[in-house]
């Protein structure tokens, strides 16, 4: 099903749209997954958004995707591995920059930057000292926006909507601090040794309880096909849910009705697909 | 110069590698065409590896401007890691950063896809066109299912039996009418025309049986074609690989080197494309081992490299160098005179008298020059008694510390799978002697995937609720044994209902939500026809008001009729002038809120799927065990497979006349089980630790171990195929003579598992066992038996080598890993096909998005 359109004049959002639905196309059937209708129109917004609200950046980007590699890097228990990350790079005058694009909430990445300027930190180390290249600035893009954004947009209420996108901040400026580097390549060692030491327990029920205004196992877990078999899950949502839940012939966690209904609209689509198959 | 020079040394000396003389030619050799022949063990890999280094390092050629290509996604992971491996360590002495993530590396297949996806590869600013490519299993089920009355229309027959029986007889030689077979027949016949460059619009005189064959192609790659997104099968996608290369205004100097290993094992259109890609720079440097050359089954042709320095001569216009990496570093020198001596066995003199069919004065040598008895040969007797000595004797090992671990012992078969459904004795008798004294084997491919425990019990669990399918009106051997499979599954699976009350109870619900969604689809179905309304006609608001009042209607029915959303959108949809027509809304009314793959992770909740997974989720349980999760993940990636072919949605409509268990049983697994799937392998882990690994010889290539033991010396020597005659007549290509193929080709094939041995070799003698001809030379050899072996002249077990490293993402695993390691181990690390969870799709589309908007600026701002 085609997203909805509004004019915009600008034959560049044309393109956009053109490029989305052809790698829509593509990944739905790569990995034969398709996206909710509502999903879908906010991947397309994203883009779209993004490109409107980050022009300068987007028309100055020089290299888009660079691969950078970090190699020759030694585990707390000996192992050898390399790191690697892809950036956007932006040179402006003078000045260079590196952006990593995410489609995440900037709330959350202004709250929590610390696992992004980790990130930055690494890349930024790689650009600088291995691939000995000047560097300026490093900054997250963070695509998702707001609730109140999203609203004005639905209702076509065009007044809400220029003023929340002019609120709307998804630039992140993190500056890169070398002095942490040897901290997070140690972290990150760590975990290295623990994938090969196949350490895959899940999160601990508190760690689900926790997380801030959206509790992890809201965010992450209900979108975790692999909840039902997840130990921590099941405790966690016995203890909430309290007795009715343990009244239940068995452990479940359906989807709401909203849920579903996308669910079912992304994939039965529009055609009679069922009465052709013989 | 001499720099330089001293910069390579110094290098070599860093990771204490000490080249040969051949092997430094190899690495040093400069400019024009290259050809290595690299015998058994002779460092082939390593030499590439230098080769590709030094080019980089001290030739200072760009990582991009260098093509090299492998076989195997195994081999090609292990050029990635080496190099940058080497790479790092040439950046300790030099300061400069090597990146290797522009290079085309890897094996063909990914580097064609590069070709035809990236951007450097298509003129600047213009986007590749997408495309989708078919592997092996989507192919088949494209072909069976979509394609195929369309595929067959050009054969003009009435009945679907007689095309099928006139494919089956034109490609193999078969009286036979199964679809099934056409189906695989029809494919093999698709890949080798692609692979010859065999296309439809090329003129080439064949008989009229082989006319229909062309045009049915033809009428395949009309339907590939006919969307949009085009689609791409493996062997198509180098066709196009090719196309593009040659209408690109710079196609033949995109490389300044163009490395390709394992010659021998490459096709017709590969070496096209390697001829190209090199055609302005000639350096072209191929390795490989004719004497190892095992894939003519898929499309590979070994004269490519036996006939390299002619063809060379001929496309390059100059005559390759020709360096032989001919020291064997891997075995005994026992070990080596043996396999030499055994691939003279047979005549390999062309017929016209002028040359061979094989690479000649090899002069392989040993480097271990150790006299000791490294070959032995077991006392001809029962093969009972043979199995029970050779189970002793691993054990023995182990117990005299020869070697660490049994998978360092590898059992090679020329074939491991059951035969028309009777086992593999050679297999079975083995593994039940080794099992006798306490010892567990692996052997992936010696039986099929559904029929692990984990599939067995899966697909028992999903049977009670899915339902039975029904019996089909043709009946064959085939689906007998596949019956017996189903049954199997429900036996298996019965117990853990049994003592589980809750899964019982699941079980039970969502069987009566099934029957629910059919009894309501009759409820509606009745109210269109009382009314006369056509399932065609488009749905009002009066449609759905009389359709909510249809007699038994059940609640949730009436529910999601009356739902403010579904009035919404029959109204809005109406108004838009794209009305929902009334199966559209008997479909929805009736769907249920979950599919097989819901299906798949809410079982996953239940004993014994639940313990499965915990089995994986601590390494330093005593129990650990990552079987079970492999498997599964499997069997996550078919039912993923299912949803894509048939439906990932379920609606009343499935329910009728069990149409669900029919496409899931009947045509997805059934087709599943005759495809004979393997189970899980997984290729960047070696054999797992603790198991004795039982092997084909092709497994086994490229591999070595300490012991091999050569379970079976038969071979039965097949015809050749119409199909390969018919391709030899169209192109009136000379090459091996084709009632030869199966004599080489067994040489070879024995060859390889002979030369797999480290310090032993074991030749299984026993009654009554048939032996290929060239392969009864063990006999005059007069090889020392086994039981006379002095296991204290076996030289001690040795540490593992440590490997290179891996690499991980920032992001993909790092972070991924920190946000929950089970989530990561179970999508990323095992490769679960996720039902519900969106986050990655939505990212992936996004970043493909915004990269595009990207590049088309950057084209843009360059004028173009």
């Amino acid at each position: 099903m085609a997203t909805r359109k509004k004019p915009t004049g600008d034959p560049m959002e044309e393109r956009i749209r053109d490029h989305f639905e052809r790698n829509y196309e593509l990944l739905r059937m790569e990995s034969g997954q398709v996206l909710t209708n509502e999903l879908k129109q906010e991947a397309l917004n994203q883009v779209l958004f993004y490109y409107r609200k980050m022009k300068h950046v987007a028309e100055n980007v020089t290299r888009t995707e660079v691969r950078l590699a970090l190699p020759e890097q030694r585990t707390p228990q000996g192992r050898r591995f390399t790191i690697e990350g892809v950036v956007d790079v932006v040179q402006e005058g003078d000045e260079t920059w590196l952006y990593d694009i995410k489609t995440h909430d900037p709330e959350y990445v202004r709250q929590q930057p610390e696992s992004y300027e980790q990130q930055l930190n690494v890349y930024a180390h790689i650009w600088q000292n291995l691939q000995r290249q000047p560097l300026h600035h490093t900054a997250i893009i963070a695509t998702q926006y707001p609730k109140a954004m999203k609203q004005a947009w639905r209702t076509n209420d065009l007044a809400a909507f220029l003023f929340e996108f002019e609120r709307w901040d998804p630039l992140i400026v993190l500056p890169f601090d070398q002095g942490r580097l040897e901290e997070t390549l140690g972290s990150f060692g760590e975990v290295v040794d623990a994938i090969e030491g196949k350490q895959f327990l899940p999160r601990t029920e508190e760690d689900l309880d926790g997380g801030g205004k959206r509790r992890f196992a809201t965010r992450a877990c209900r979108n975790c096909d692999a909840r039902f078999s997840c130990s921590s899950y099941r405790g966690w949502a016995r203890k909430r849910t309290g007795n009715d839940r343990s009244a239940a012939k068995y452990f479940s966690d359906p989807a709401t009705d909203a849920e579903q209904n996308d669910w079912v609209d992304g994939n039965l689509g529009s055609e009679d697909q069922t009465t052709s198959e013989s | 110069m001499a720099k330089k020079l001293d910069l390579l040394t110094s290098l070599f000396s860093a990771v204490g590698f000490t080249p040969n003389d051949s092997q430094r030619a190899a690495i040093l050799h400069e400019a024009g065409p290259l050809f290595l022949t690299a015998g058994p063990g002779s460092g082939k890999t390593r030499v590439l590896l230098w080769r590709t280094v030094n080019l980089i390092v001290c030739k200072e050629v760009p990582p991009e401007r260098i093509f090299l290509s492998t076989f195997t996604e195994k081999a090609a992971h292990q050029l990635k890691v080496g190099l940058r491996y080497l790479l790092a360590i040439a950046t300790s002495q030099t300061g400069r950063h090597y990146d290797i993530s522009g290079m085309a590396v890897g094996t063909v297949h990914s580097i064609c896809r590069q070709m035809i996806t990236d951007r450097r590869f298509s003129p600047p600013g213009a986007r590749p066109n997408p495309v989708v490519l078919l592997d092996e299993l989507t192919q088949y089920f494209q072909v069976s299912r979509r394609a195929w009355d369309h595929l067959v229309a050009p054969l003009g027959k009435e009945k679907p039996e007689d095309a099928q029986r006139f494919l089956n007889k034109t490609i193999e030689d078969a009286d036979n009418g199964s679809k099934h077979l056409a189906v695989l027949n029809a494919i093999k016949a698709f890949n080798r025309f692609a692979e010859e460059s065999i296309l439809p619009e090329r003129e080439l005189t064949c008989d009229d049986d082989w006319k229909l064959i062309r045009e049915v192609h033809a009428a395949y790659i009309n339907w590939l074609n006919q969307d949009e997104v085009q689609k791409v099968d493996l062997s198509l996608l180098q066709q196009k690989a090719l196309q593009v290369l040659q209408t690109h205004p710079e196609g033949t100097r995109l490389f300044d080197h163009v490395i390709v290993d394992e010659y021998q094992d490459t096709n017709a259109i590969q070496e096209d494309l390697f001829f190209h890609l090199a055609g302005g720079s000639t350096n072209l440097t191929v390795v490989g081992d004719d004497d190892q050359a095992l894939y003519r089954f898929r499309g590979a042709t070994v004269e490519n490299l036996v006939q390299f320095p002619e063809r060379c001569a001929q496309r390059l216009g100059v005559e390759p160098t020709r360096i032989d990496l001919n020291i064997n570093y891997r075995s005994r020198s026992q070990v080596v005179d043996v396999y030499t001596h055994f691939i003279d066995r047979i005549d390999w003199c062309k017929q016209s008298g002028q040359g061979h069919y094989r690479v000649q004065n090899k002069n392989i040598q040993a480097h271990r020059q150790d006299p000791r008895p490294s070959v032995v040969v077991t006392e001809k007797a029962d093969s009972e008694d043979v199995y029970a000595e050779l189970a002793a004797f691993i054990k023995q090992l182990k117990q005299e510390g020869k070697i660490n671990d049994y998978n360092e012992v590898a059992v090679l078969f020329p074939s491991v799978r059951p035969h028309n459904g009777t086992p593999n004795a050679a297999v079975t008798g083995m593994r039940d002697a080794l099992q006798a004294h306490g010892m567990r084997v692996y052997a992936p491919r010696a039986g099929r995937f559904l029929e692990t425990e984990e599939a067995t019990v899966v697909m028992g669990l999903l049977r009670m609720i899915i339902g039975t399918p029904h019996e089909p009106e043709w009946n064959s051997h085939s689906y007998q044994e596949f019956r017996r499979w189903l049954s199997r599954c429900r036996r298996e699976a019965l117990p853990y209902v049994e003592q589980d009350k809750q899964l019982k109870a699941f079980i039970d619900d969502r069987v009566a939500e099934k029957q629910q969604a059919a009894d309501d689809l009759t409820a509606l179905q009745k109210v269109l026809q009382k009314k006369k309304w056509a399932p065609t006609d488009a749905c009002t608001l009066e449609h759905v008001a009389a359709l909510t009042k249809a007699t038994n209607l059940s609640t949730r029915a009436i529910k999601a009729l009356s739902s403010k959303y579904f009035r919404d959108m029959v109204a809005n949809r109406a108004k838009a002038g794209n009305p929902l027509t009334l199966t559209y809304v008997l479909n929805r009314t009736t769907a249920l809120d979950w599919n097989v793959l819901d299906l798949f992770y809410q079982l996953a909740g239940f004993a014994p799927l639940r313990s499965w997974f915990q089995l994986a989720e601590d390494g330093t349980r005593e129990d650990y065990d990552e079987g079970p999760i492999c498997n599964l993940a499997l069997l996550s990636q078919y039912i993923g497979r299912y949803q894509d072919e048939f439906t990932a949605i379920l609606t009343g409509w499935y329910m009728h006349e069990e149409r669900l268990a029919n496409s899931f049983f009947r045509q997805y697994c059934y087709a599943l089980w005759r495809l004979g799937e393997s189970e899980y392998e997984n290729d960047d882990d070696p054999f797992p630790r603790g198991r004795v690994p039982f092997l084909t010889i092709h497994q086994s290539k490229g591999l070595e171990f300490k012991v091999v033991i050569l379970g079976n010396m038969g071979r039965r020597l097949r015809e050749p195929s119409p199909l390969e005659v018919a391709v030899r007549d169209m192109l009136g290509k000379e090459g091996e003579p084709l009632e030869r193929h199966a004599e080489f080709d067994a040489m070879r094939l024995f060859y390889v598992a002979l030369s797999r041995a480290k310090d032993l070799l074991v030749f299984v003698d026993k009654k009554g066992g048939h032996v290929f001809q060239p392969l009864k030379c063990f006999r005059d050899l007069q090889l020392p038996k086994l039981h006379d072996l002095d296991i204290a002249t076996l030289p001690p077990a040795t540490a593992e080598v440590d490997d290179m490293g891996k690499a991980y993402s920032f992001t993909g695993d790092y972070t991924s890993y920190l946000t929950c390691p089970r989530q990561y181990m179970i999508f990323d690390k095992y490769g679960f096909v996720p039902s519900r969870q969106q986050t990655r799709l939505f990212g992936h589309l996004v970043h493909r998005t915004v990269e595009d908007l990207h590049q088309f600026l950057i084209a843009q701002r360059h004028g173009n």
